[in-house]
């Protein structure tokens, strides 16, 4: 062969011109836009933004611009949940809470299309077969059938990778073991000790009584008909009862209701444990629990509470101590969502004000009950705000707590709430946000203190924006997602205190937890070789679109 | 008379110009008061419900005319997250605020003018070289730092103070007043006020220092030197008064800003205030509250600005307002 041009050979040019007769001339694609990951401060969450700063790291890695950008937390949300068109990724975080347990509420609202536009699907995923999964295992009463409908929706979502899920991350408590006796905490999946049954069977080692714990967020409002956030249903549920509770071990079990029968798939009777009172002394009868149900529908007093009844279609008191609820379909979270979430209040205390109300402009949620009367096993004494709120035992109540008072302590300064720890000024530290290190070097050091740690339901991950190209593309978003190990996450971002996720399912729910969706195949070559399927190049360093394609929603 | 009602004149375009800033400021900025509410069951209805409910589905000028209608009657509507009355609320914490800044207010002036003055006498010596310095140390070091370091050492280790709050854990009291009163809230109160006032006394003291200095070359002075007075009588009973006039101007504003609170204090200390409050109100997008406690402040500084151009008028006949 002759050599005609520095090592071109004349075969190569022979070939090399055949093929660009036979191919169509396709412009090359444009570069890529600019990618901003959002995130909240480091300040505010130190973990995810180290997180996002290894993922920024790896996508530029493979040809991409990438920028974190820290903003507050309101920002953030503002523009991921109202802007829903002019962000491409974010860092965010599901919470974990005890309704969690069940899979419905995650499993449903964050990838059915029909929360896309404005609720919690704000990544803008539509796949009519997750949809069907979904609607599926909300009305599929068969245990068995459901966990494989569970397991096969997370499966799906491993597929299409919508969220880049992250890690479940370990939450840390403390207790003085020599104010409560270790052995009386009581671990719920996913939330660790702080729980309703650790608060109701802790039991004191000595003279101190009172249970301390610390919150580093103020308190809204202690009312019943009001979801007001987080801290503040800590203290709802101590107070007021519910038909049903979510026991330690992530299931829900009767709890003010004594027994429950599945009459058909739409209709459940409740038989109503007998001997209960309000705090005021009047007995809890079958009418205050239709009335506890019945309230948050009527109207528009409990908009928060209303989507939780809006599905029984009617509730009646068969005699004086069962009631009957039909439902509009089969629910298989039913018990979970509805019956462990509504609380039992009294009809004669809430009735003449609800009618009071219907003629205002305001509703019940701006009500402040004086004395909040509840069924509960704590009974509401003070709430001074911005400093504490204190509940005493209920010693009428068939499950008594031990403990003579429980006082909760806003304290939004975590090292400050870290000394009390150690002064005896708080007992239980059921709202550590610093680094767990520190805490396990002061346990360590202070020899009174007892550290417990768990996974949480909750998860971190960095969600995709799947509206805009090429985030709409399964094969870009598995590159990117599978660009970054989880064990550098769990060992970079958390410092260990964290498992690797690759599901909304925590593994602390193994009844439902799909744990084939968890090893994958992660690393620089996994992410080119996706990327490469789905025809993005690498030219002069920058990854651009497919041949022909061109940006359309730069920023 | 004239110069009275002008005043208030001014006073009142003051406080509605700021009702006004404040309204267009907040609505302006980005944020949304609905994203404190996100839940996973949070539909579309139900944030066009809260919308409605804030009053925020009107056009803004509507709005505006609600706000200050509102205003005029003294109501400063609800808070959008606690759902009570923004008054109310205001007035419950506001208290805590001030006592903790005017105790502090109180501590810092007494020492930085006697401070100040003695400094002032010490000039020239070694005394003076190093205090300066320090007292320049305490004004520009932060005050979370400051009030970390004293944690650190008074509450930690040596346990001589609470680590935190305005009362013990469980502690309840059958009335403010009753609960400001008792010891434990003043044992409570001891570390935060020292914090701060270790931060005000400053002020006070370089002011008084400098009044001081200008004043002992008066000549009124060198008429009390050749009457054979005393150095100590020279210095606390002439020279002092005359140096304290600008002093005590700055007390009657000092005492305008107690009432906005402190809020890198309040959070160091985990003091219920009203710092705090107005933060979290900011951050959260809680129109009412925000507006409601800002407003306030405004109203007590405007105040405070004027009892000081009077206090200083009353204590110095030398300084006179409006045509004689």
């Amino acid at each position: 062969m002759m050599k005609l041009t520095g090592g071109i050979t004349r075969s190569v040019l022979l070939a090399s011109a055949a093929l660009m007769i036979a191919s169509p001339a396709l412009a090359e694609g444009d570069p890529i836009r600019p990618i901003t990951i959002w995130a909240r401060t480091q300040a505010a969450n130190p973990q995810a933004y180290q997180a996002a700063q290894l993922i920024a790291q790896a996508w530029q890695d493979l040809g991409l611009e990438v920028e974190v950008r820290g903003v507050p937390r309101t920002q953030q949300s503002d523009l991921v949940w109202y802007k829903r068109d002019e962000w491409d990724t974010t860092m965010w975080q599901m919470v974990g809470r005890p309704e969690r347990s069940d899979p419905d509420e995650l499993v449903y609202n964050l990838f059915h299309s029909s929360t896309a536009e404005s609720g919690y699907n704000f990544v803008g995923y539509v796949n009519p077969e997750y949809d069907k999964v979904a609607e599926a295992q909300r009305v599929e009463m068969d245990e068995a059938k459901r966990q494989e409908l569970v397991k096969q929706s997370q499966a799906i979502i491993a597929e299409d990778q919508p969220y880049m899920l992250l890690v479940f991350p370990t939450k840390v408590f403390a207790i003085d073991k020599t104010v409560w006796k270790p052995e009386s905490m009581v671990e719920q999946p996913g939330l660790g000790i702080k729980n309703f049954w650790t608060f109701v069977n802790a039991e004191p080692v000595g003279e101190q009584k009172d249970m301390i714990v610390n919150s580093s967020d103020e308190m809204n409002a202690i009312n019943p008909l009001y979801i007001s956030g987080a801290t503040d249903s800590w203290v709802t549920e101590l107070i007021w009862d519910r038909l049903m509770r979510i026991g330690p071990d992530g299931l829900p079990q009767p709890w003010a209701a004594e027994s429950y029968q599945w009459l058909d798939p739409t209709t459940i009777e409740l038989k109503i444990r007998q001997g209960m009172k309000w705090h005021d002394g009047k007995p809890v009868t079958v009418d205050d629990v239709v009335f506890s149900f019945e309230a948050p529908a009527t109207g528009d007093e409990a908009p928060m509470y209303k989507p939780f009844v809006e599905g029984i279609t009617s509730i009646e008191a068969v005699d004086d101590r069962t009631v009957r609820m039909k439902l509009a379909q089969p629910n298989a979270a039913f018990l979970t969502s509805s019956l462990a979430k509504i609380n039992l209040i009294p009809k004669h205390i809430w009735e003449p004000i609800l009618a009071d109300l219907v003629n205002k402009p305001e509703n019940a949620e701006q009500y402040v009950e004086e004395s909040r009367v509840g069924s509960g096993p704590f009974k509401y004494a003070d709430w001074t705000l911005q400093q504490q709120v204190v509940l005493e035992a209920n010693p009428d109540h068939w499950s008594a707590p031990k403990m003579q008072r429980w006082i909760l302590r806003i304290i939004p300064n975590v090292e400050a709430a870290l000394g009390m720890l150690r002064s005896g000024e708080v007992n239980f530290m059921s709202d550590y946000t610093g680094d767990p290190q520190i805490l396990l070097d002061v346990a360590q050091e202070d020899g009174d203190l007892e550290i417990l740690d768990s996974v949480d339901i909750g998860f971190q991950f960095l969600a995709f924006n799947l509206r805009h190209a090429p985030f709409d593309d399964p094969h870009f978003r598995r590159a990117l997602s599978f660009a970054v190990p989880r064990e550098l996450m769990v060992a970079a971002a958390w410092n260990g205190y964290s498992v690797p996720s690759n599901s909304i399912i925590s593994p602390a729910l193994p009844f439902w937890y799909n744990e084939d969706v968890l090893p994958i195949e992660t690393g620089e070559e996994v992410a080119k070789a996706e990327l490469a399927k789905g025809g993005y190049e690498l030219i002069d360093g920058q990854l651009h679109y497919p041949d022909g394609v061109t940006e359309q929603h730069a920023r | 008379m004239g110069f009275f009602l002008r005043r208030l004149g001014y006073t009142v375009f003051v406080l509605w110009a700021v009702a006004s800033i404040l309204f267009f400021m907040f609505r302006l900025m980005p944020g949304d008061p609905r994203t404190a509410f996100i839940d996973n069951t949070f539909t579309a209805e139900q944030q066009q419900q809260l919308l409605v409910q804030f009053g925020l589905d009107k056009p803004l000028h509507v709005q505006y005319g609600v706000f200050m209608l509102n205003l005029v009657q003294g109501e400063l509507g609800t808070s959008f997250r606690y759902k009570r009355p923004v008054l109310d609320m205001i007035l419950e914490v506001l208290p805590n605020s001030i006592v903790l800044t005017l105790t502090s207010l109180l501590i810092a002036y007494a020492f930085g003018v006697v401070a100040g003055a003695f400094i002032a006498w010490q000039r020239g010596t070694w005394i003076e070289a190093v205090t300066i310095p320090i007292v320049l140390t305490t004004r520009a070091a932060p005050e979370f730092w400051l009030g970390m370091v004293f944690l650190a050492i008074f509450a930690f280790s040596l346990g001589w103070f609470p680590s935190g709050g305005a009362v013990t854990p469980g502690a309840q009291f059958d009335s403010t007043w009753a609960m400001m009163f008792s010891a434990d809230f003043l044992h409570h109160l001891l570390l935060p006020a020292f914090t701060l006032a270790l931060y005000l006394q400053g002020l006070p003291l370089l002011l008084m220092r400098s009044n001081m200095l200008e004043v002992m070359g008066d000549e009124f002075v060198t008429m009390a030197r050749m009457k054979g007075l005393s150095e100590w009588a020279i210095v606390m009973r002439h020279a002092a008064r005359n140096a304290l006039l600008p002093v005590v101007t700055a007390f009657a504003l000092g005492i305008g800003f107690s009432v906005a609170g402190n809020v890198v204090i309040e959070t160091v200390f985990s003091w219920p205030g009203i710092g705090r409050m107005l933060v979290d109100a900011v951050a959260a997008s809680d129109y009412p509250l925000a507006q409601g406690a800002f407003l306030l402040i405004t109203m007590v500084l405007v105040t405070m600005n004027f009892v000081a151009d009077l206090l200083y008028a009353v204590l110095d006949p030398r300084v006179t307002y409006g045509d004689r």
